[in-house]
């Protein structure tokens, strides 16, 4: 790893002035992949601002029909959070399946999002539960927010400060594990709300995680695993790689659908 | 790992044509690219970032156009060495038809990365040399488009 300066913010303030005060510094919330990047020496940014020691954006909430989680919320703190647990127990699932437990108690939703890994678990939540991501400068839908592989709509110097969404009235995520490092190579997560029913896969596309509304409507109709018995994801545009071509992705993608409906 | 693609161009084929072979434009076109000079007759010489994600890699090396067949036809190629993090070599078979007034342009994409940012990237590389496909020929049917209107 090269040299860096390290920072630890105790504000959301006071890590943008850190931010914009350095060369080239990057935003540190967890470093699950980040680090790993710079100890390979594919990334060297001047400096480091460390966002996970903020208490203002740490924590779960759950008031009424709205749950808010703090950005630096680690993938632990989500999982055995009683409350959210009776509110959206599907959410608490997915954290509970990030990684291993050394990155569940180091890594953020923050970070998880910002990054918009394609592979990632959280973006394919915020999606499918129609969240409202938070910064320190506006409030952005998740629909907006993923633009693709590893993009968000975060502009230079923006921090996340965290996810709102109402508590739906079913969810569940399913995933297919790439077995080594537990990313997913594909993940659907379902949510029926007010707003509908909402299909978010991730670990499948190109250009990271999208909303199949082919299930979506066929779901609206009629909430059951069988409603998807005649639709099929669309392998064009899906991830190949040496775990799995993008044919097998697109099976995969009905499977996990069809298994968190299921579980919803 | 193979790519292809079309986009149409409101230009004629020479025009088109002479952009591809144009430094400033290609420039302007390679994503990430900060600077590029030209070593010699359909040679430069180039800096490129790439950026996937976290990683940040800034890799220099050589742009070359050969099989040259005007206005129809070259292979655009390139190979850099981005110090520690690997290598990367790659290239792009163009093709230009004239329909009308417009140009269609045909690409393939051929790419090839090594050392440690493909042993980590492994499972992003075709969604990323897409990415800067659709993102090299996007940009340059803007520009050619841009510069033909103006």
């Amino acid at each position: 790893m090269y040299s860096v300066n390290y920072h630890r913010a105790s504000s959301v303030d006071e890590a943008a002035k850190m931010l914009s005060g350095a060369s080239e510094a990057k935003l540190l919330s967890g470093g699950q992949t980040l680090i790993a990047t710079m100890k390979q020496r594919l990334a060297q940014p001047s400096d480091l601002v460390d966002l996970r020691h903020i208490s203002e954006i740490k924590g779960v909430d759950v008031r009424g029909n709205i749950v808010n989680i703090g950005a630096a919320t680690t993938h632990a703190e989500v999982a055995g959070n009683a409350a959210l647990k009776a509110a959206c127990p599907a959410i608490c699932h997915l954290a509970s399946h990030i990684g291993d437990p050394a990155v569940r108690h180091m890594g953020t939703i923050g970070g998880s999002i910002a990054n918009n890994d394609p592979a990632a678990d959280y973006p394919s939540a915020m999606l499918a539960l129609g969240a409202t991501i938070h910064t320190n400068k506006r409030s952005i839908a998740a629909d907006d927010f993923f633009t693709g592989l590893f993009e968000t709509a975060l502009n230079d110097g923006e921090i996340i400060k965290g996810v709102s969404f109402d508590v739906p009235e079913k969810a569940a995520y399913a995933k297919f594990p790439n077995p080594a490092s537990r990313y997913a190579m594909t993940g659907v997560f379902v949510a029926k709300g007010a707003g509908g029913v909402r299909v978010a896969v991730t670990g499948a596309g190109s250009n990271g995680v999208f909303r199949w509304t082919d299930a979506e409507n066929a779901l609206s109709g009629n909430f059951s695993a069988s409603a998807l018995d005649g639709v099929s994801a669309d392998a064009d545009g899906l991830m190949s790689d040496i775990h799995a071509s993008s044919d097998y992705r697109a099976n995969l993608v009905k499977v996990m659908a069809k298994r968190a409906v299921a579980a919803a | 790992m193979d790519l292809s693609g079309e986009y149409r161009i409101p230009a004629s084929r020479e025009r088109v044509w002479e952009f591809l072979n144009d430094p400033d434009i290609l420039k302007q076109c390679i994503p990430g690219c900060e600077a590029i000079a030209k070593d010699g007759d359909d040679k430069f010489s180039a800096t490129v970032v790439l950026r996937i994600g976290p990683m940040k890699v800034r890799f220099t090396g050589n742009v070359s156009l050969t099989d040259k067949v005007y206005p129809e036809s070259y292979r655009i190629s390139g190979e850099g060495s981005g110090g520690i993090a690997g290598h990367a070599k790659g290239g792009a078979n163009v093709r230009l038809t004239q329909d009308g007034s417009e140009t269609i342009l045909n690409y393939s994409v051929d790419t090839h990365i090594g050392g440690k940012i493909a042993q980590l990237g492994s499972r992003l590389i075709s969604s990323t040399s897409k990415k800067l496909a659709d993102q090299f020929f996007g940009k340059f049917t803007e520009v050619a488009s841009q510069s033909v209107s103006a």
